[in-house]
């Protein structure tokens, strides 16, 4: 900016902004590190699944009464840390989805959907932490990530009380997709933070002189009223026509009382804040 | 300005004015060369100190006999549609897509309902989650800077 001014002040002519102009601003342009959308940060989810407990069981033989006086190898054929990876899945499905279900036999609901459809998600970003190159689960995954984020634009269009309700059970955090896509460049990222640089250098400068003006307030209006004193003064004395009349001056002085007030009630203020933030 | 008092519905929009709201106002306008008619949008900032509207909601906006600001050239008049919050303007029931919510209500108690669902009647107004939660109260935009800051509207 500067060197654009001083071009311009130097050369009479108009300035003409040259082939690959570089402005001298030092402003540093930071490129967003990219997340992958699979990450917890990128989909929402706060909170990850709870550790599994040593002797949970399979689903199907929870209550079983046979298990309870059996032998400890029989049992431990049945822990869900001794069997399949889809049957944990199956288990937190199951959990998540009793946590927010209408019903015993509600699993269609949009709320139960999303709670079984969370569970299948955080269970795969703890795959994907483990195994980054399975390319058939990551695929899976962003594709049920999307699904659950079209369902909760659905649920919030239909059912706003429940929408918030199932987002605080959930844990999950809901952004609406921005207007429009563009690919970040260096040019257009400079572009915008030069205009907010300058957006706030103006405000800067206008609140810079809006503080001078108030300070020239007061001795304005003190000298204005002793200007038109003096001047009806004279004018008496003289003999001429009268142009101040006493109910300007009065004016003029209310105005200045008023002022003062106002002025000593805002530093009375500050001076407290000061006072208590020493204090703190 | 007119003195008409024109009355618009529209949807309201995500808006960063402190005492006002933008309201879309959508209509179909019929491209004489295709012979087809296509969205167009209309942007208004209505007055709304007390910001009864939020976004998503469908509300009824008057022209002001005067123009307030630049911008300002409506004030808000009623709020008709709540987002997600509708009520059957014929029965006066509360409607979630095509069914009444005591119909849905009433068939969770004949299956029995769960104490841990939801409940409507337990359920506070909206706007508790905003900014922490549920982020649709404001305009998002891809991330194009890292300053260390948090920059809760980033996508």
């Amino acid at each position: 900016m500067n060197k654009l001014l001083n071009i311009a002040q130097a050369v009479p002519r108009q300035f003409v902004r040259e082939y690959a102009f570089k402005s001298d601003l030092k402003i540093k342009w930071v490129r967003p590190e990219k997340i992958p959308c699979i990450k917890p940060e990128k989909s929402g989810d706060l909170s990850k699944l709870p550790p599994l407990n040593a002797d949970d069981l399979l689903l199907e033989y929870k209550d079983c009464k046979e298990l309870e006086n059996a032998d400890d190898t029989v049992k431990s054929l049945f822990k869900l840390t001794n069997n399949a990876n889809h049957l944990t899945t199956r288990y937190y499905r199951d959990q998540m989805v009793k946590e927010v279900q209408r019903h015993a036999q509600d699993y269609g609901s949009m709320e139960s959907k999303l709670a079984n459809m969370t569970a299948i998600i955080r269970r795969y970003q703890e795959h994907m932490d483990k195994h980054p190159r399975d390319k058939m689960i990551k695929v899976r995954l962003k594709e049920l990530i999307d699904k659950r984020k079209k369902f909760l634009k659905y649920l919030r269009r239909w059912d706003y009380p429940r929408f918030e309700w199932i987002l605080e059970k959930l844990d999950l955090v809901y952004k609406p997709p921005p207007e429009h896509f563009h690919w970040i460049t260096r040019k257009e990222s400079l572009q915008k933070l030069t205009d907010t640089y300058c957006e706030t250098l103006k405000e800067e400068r206008l609140d810079a002189y809006h503080k001078e003006l108030q300070a020239q307030k007061i001795p304005f209006l003190e000298d204005a009223i002793r200007k038109m004193e003096f001047i009806r003064k004279e004018q008496i004395s003289c003999d001429i026509p009268l142009t101040v009349t006493e109910e300007q001056i009065e004016q003029s002085k209310k105005e200045l009382a008023q002022l003062i007030e106002q002025r000593e009630a805002a530093a009375a203020v500050t001076s407290k804040k000061q006072d208590e933030d020493s204090f703190n | 300005m007119s003195r008409r008092g024109l009355m618009l519905m529209g949807q309201c929009m995500p808006c960063v004015k402190q005492n006002a709201s933008k309201i879309r106002i959508r209509r179909m306008e019929l491209d004489k060369n295709l012979n087809m008619y296509f969205k167009k949008d209309n942007f208004f900032f209505a007055h709304d100190p007390q910001k009864v509207c939020k976004t998503g909601d469908v509300v009824l906006i008057r022209e002001l006999p005067e123009r307030m600001t630049r911008l300002i050239t409506h004030a808000v008049e009623k709020v008709v549609y709540p987002l997600g919050d509708i009520t059957d303007p014929i029965s006066g029931k509360k409607v979630v897509v095509g069914k009444y919510r005591d119909d849905i209500e009433m068939a969770n108690e004949l299956f029995g309902k769960s104490e841990k669902s939801f409940d409507y009647s337990k359920a506070p107004p909206r706007g508790r989650l905003e900014g922490t939660k549920d982020f649709t109260h404001g305009e998002t935009y891809i991330k194009y800077h890292d300053d260390g800051k948090d920059q809760p509207f980033a996508v």
